[in-house]
């Protein structure tokens, strides 16, 4: 099944516009997070027709005001629960829209969040199919596809 | 006028919360179609449930399915928040007795459209509600 119609920026700018009032602008295609930068990343799984996994990589800093425009509060008052919860929830939207660009009958598995610092998401079989990386507020977002090949 | 909001991500339900009190509504939430379940034979019918679909526990469609049997529940009116944004989908929502379908992301100004199609007659003064 071809996924190159799958536009990831296109996707996550409605999601940060329409959830967190947020303008999520094209970013170098290569960029990633520098080792050092806390980062949080939500993964649904899509399985059925098409198999793979959707992630949404934020810095724990640009997690937190996403988390407190999300809950409402002040960014210096939220918790690691709710930003993980932020970010799972991002990442289901995301994942979400993804699944119904894709042709046949495909569920999504509720998200998983990781946050740490130096690491990479491997899916098991999966290789990445679309990435794309935007800015908001100076901070970097990764989102990525990746598709399992067997 | 009393909303139940039934989501697993506590970000979702503080957003839909914030946007049904703005027009008026007392807010309460809670995380799954059984905790819903719950919390209906413990507190009576609200007018507006928002209902997501992928949820642990028991889900979203299944929630509306258990509602809908229940005649004690015939008045509340369902709406379906949610990123299963398939058309069989929504149909499937629809003819499991959803009244409406909003798809994540949603705007408030959408949230508020829903509402007003769903005919639910709002107080003047916004009212505080809950969260279990």
């Amino acid at each position: 099944m071809t996924t190159t119609t799958i536009d990831l920026q296109q996707i996550g700018a409605e999601i940060w516009a329409a959830i967190l009032g947020l303008d999520l602008q094209p970013a170098d295609a290569v960029a990633q997070h520098d080792s050092d930068v806390v980062v949080v990343t939500g993964v649904v799984q899509i399985t059925g027709d098409w198999a793979g996994a959707v992630t949404v990589q934020v810095s724990e800093g640009l997690a937190r005001t996403a988390t407190a425009l999300m809950f409402g509060s002040d960014p210096a008052d939220v918790t690691e629960e709710e930003i993980t919860d932020t970010v799972g929830e991002l990442a289901n939207m995301t994942g979400g829209n993804v699944k119904s660009l894709l042709a046949g009958n495909c569920q999504l598995s509720l998200p998983s969040v990781t946050t740490g610092r130096d690491y990479q998401v491997h899916i098991s079989g999966a290789e990445v199919v679309e990435r794309a990386t935007a800015c908001c507020d100076g901070e970097l977002v990764v989102m990525t596809m990746l598709e399992r090949r067997h | 006028m009393r909303a139940l909001v039934i989501d697993d991500s506590r970000a979702t339900r503080a957003i839909l919360s914030r946007i049904l009190q703005q027009v008026g509504f007392a807010t309460f939430d809670v995380a799954d179609g059984q905790l819903a379940l719950t919390w209906l034979a413990d507190n009576g019918p609200v007018d507006l449930a928002l209902v997501d679909w992928n949820m642990p526990i028991l889900d979203g469609l299944s929630f509306i399915k258990i509602v809908r049997a229940n005649p004690a529940y015939a008045d509340m009116r369902l709406l379906m928040v949610t990123t299963e944004s398939d058309i069989e989908r929504m149909i499937m929502a629809l003819e499991a007795g959803a009244d409406e379908y909003a798809m994540k992301p949603f705007t408030a100004s959408v949230i508020r459209e829903k509402v007003d199609i769903l005919g639910i007659k709002l107080p003047d003064t916004p009212v505080a509600g809950g969260v279990v």
